[in-house]
């Protein structure tokens, strides 16, 4: 057993785990968020996305120890006071999801990316969300989502 | 070297179990507590959509807002059978067993709203909006809520079945209408085929389904979107590799399916030519909308460098190989 610090969605966490626990174990397990769901557990899929210290990782190739001291934000984390996330909105409006396995994913990539792009072209994003395998969607909405989300943050 | 070519794919599937098997759905709609209208069936919601589609249906059939329609699906011990999330059939099948179930509770309603307002038959009352009225005397209503409480514990509620229509194919002659209805639909690509690498490139691709009517277009289009993808990867990239029955492509970095890279642009033209048996014109699109496309791509590459491909998925390595052996034979 290992003792880590983890900050989740804002609020800091102390626990004891066994050492070969990924962070997707101790996100889903001990810590009960759900939202970070399991695909192929190998790095392949990206329905493990979460956003850690500031970038997008697999949850699944991240041990936990190696994720110690640092922040993580998973889909739970992003409703602000209520409200959903740019992003969540965009998705729910464009119809961007269908059976909705890859979707916290692809919200947590998609909210890396916009953190940090301007004006971004239909081709970058979907470079940005190109490590996220999708079997329902064809990609097509989820790329119309993120435009929006990026329109509704601008406010344009 | 560089080719380019434009292919087209048509066609038309048919819809539900078919061949004589008997295809049903059924659905139950009951008045709850508070004069919303809860609505049951056992349809599955895998993602496509069943679920807006049922909810739109039974608002439209009782004329309430969406928000009025309580939807339980799914649960063995709460719905009836409406049968499989499969063969393109639950808006068609069990769109129109909601259908028929609201109209039966409809009349009933009536029966009740006949008493309720002193009423020598249930003749010229209409449903909508949430209550019950005499159309040739307006004044005359009762709201749902009033019903229900009316009603006390006592429940209300009207079943519907939808048995689709299919006949068996007459084992001499072949002859028969083994399933109904049909959608049709067709795609259009333009691509560019690299002869020494084999990788193919889409340029522009278009599809067109024929729905017969869209009870939500946002939802057609996010099945041709995913259709158009299944049927990209199908024809490019997805091998199980099958060897002695023993699965060789077990991971998604063997096993590719199509990226956002690899997804171009798709033109989505839906077709809506109401059909007379469906609930409100709708016929199923799930699976219609891969069909025409790996077509499309394979004429497309034969029209841009003259090889006839027969063998899926048409790989880079197995493209090459084709250019190569055509260009060996002339
Ligand atoms: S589960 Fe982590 S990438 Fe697939
Ligand atoms: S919505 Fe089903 S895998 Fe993406």
């Amino acid at each position: 057993m290992i003792n880590i610090k983890l900050n989740v969605n804002g609020k800091d966490y102390s626990l004891e785990i066994e050492e070969d626990k990924r962070l997707i174990d101790v996100l889903r397990e001990d810590l009960r968020f759900t939202g970070v769901k399991e695909g192929c557990s190998e790095g392949e899929c990206g329905a493990c996305s979460v956003i850690m210290d500031g970038r997008i990782v697999n949850s699944c190739l991240v041990m936990a120890v190696q994720a110690n001291g640092s922040s993580i934000v998973t889909v739970e984390g992003l409703v602000k006071d209520g409200e959903l996330d740019p992003v969540q909105r965009a998705f729910i409006e464009k119809g961007a999801t269908q059976c909705g396995y890859c979707t916290p994913g692809f919200i947590m990539a998609a909210r890396a990316f916009l953190n940090r792009a301007k004006d971004p072209t239909r081709e970058e994003i979907r470079e940005a969300i190109s490590g996220n395998l999708c079997r329902c969607t064809g990609y097509n909405k989820i790329v119309d989502a993120i435009e929006e989300a990026y329109r509704y943050e601008k406010g344009i | 070297m560089k080719k380019r070519g434009r292919g087209i794919g048509l066609s038309f599937y048919g819809t539900g179990y078919g061949n004589g098997f008997p295809d049903v759905s059924n659905a139950w709609v009951r008045l709850l507590k508070d004069g919303k209208i809860g609505v049951y069936v056992g349809g599955a919601e895998v993602g496509q959509g069943a679920m807006t589609a049922f909810v739109q249906i039974a608002a439209e059939a009782l004329g309430v807002p969406h928000d009025r329609v309580l939807l339980e699906i799914e649960d063995t011990l709460t719905t009836p059978d409406s049968g499989t999330a499969a063969a393109t059939r639950q808006t068609y099948n069990t769109g129109n067993a909601i259908k028929i179930a609201c109209e039966n509770f409809k009349e009933k309603l009536k029966e009740v709203a006949k008493d309720i307002l002193n009423l020598n038959s249930t003749a010229a009352l209409e449903v909508k909006d949430g209550e019950v009225y005499l159309e040739i005397f307006p004044q005359k209503r009762v709201s749902l809520e009033k019903i229900a409480d009316f009603l006390g514990g006592n429940i209300l509620e009207a079943e519907g079945s939808f048995t689709a229509q299919t006949t068996k194919l007459d084992p001499e002659t072949g002859q028969g209408a083994p399933y109904w209805p049909y959608t049709f639909s067709a795609c259009g690509v333009e691509l560019e085929v690299d002869t020494i690498t084999g990788q193919v490139d889409i340029l522009k691709a278009v599809l067109v389904q024929d729905v017969g009517r869209a009870v939500n277009p946002h939802l057609v289009e996010g099945q041709m979107d995913g259709g158009y993808a299944m049927a990209l990867g199908y024809a490019l990239f997805e091998d199980l590799n099958l060897k002695r029955g023993v699965m060789g492509n077990r991971k998604f970095s063997k096993y590719l399916i199509p990226t956002s890279m690899d997804v171009t642009e798709l033109t989505k033209i839906i077709v809506e030519d109401p059909e007379s048996t469906a609930p409100y014109g709708a016929k199923g699109i799930g699976e219609p909308v891969m069909i025409p496309v790996t077509p499309a791509i394979l004429n497309a590459i034969y029209d841009a460098t003259g090889v006839r491909i027969t063998e899926l998925p048409i790989t880079p390595e197995k493209l090459a190989k084709a250019f190569s052996d055509f260009e060996k034979e002339g």
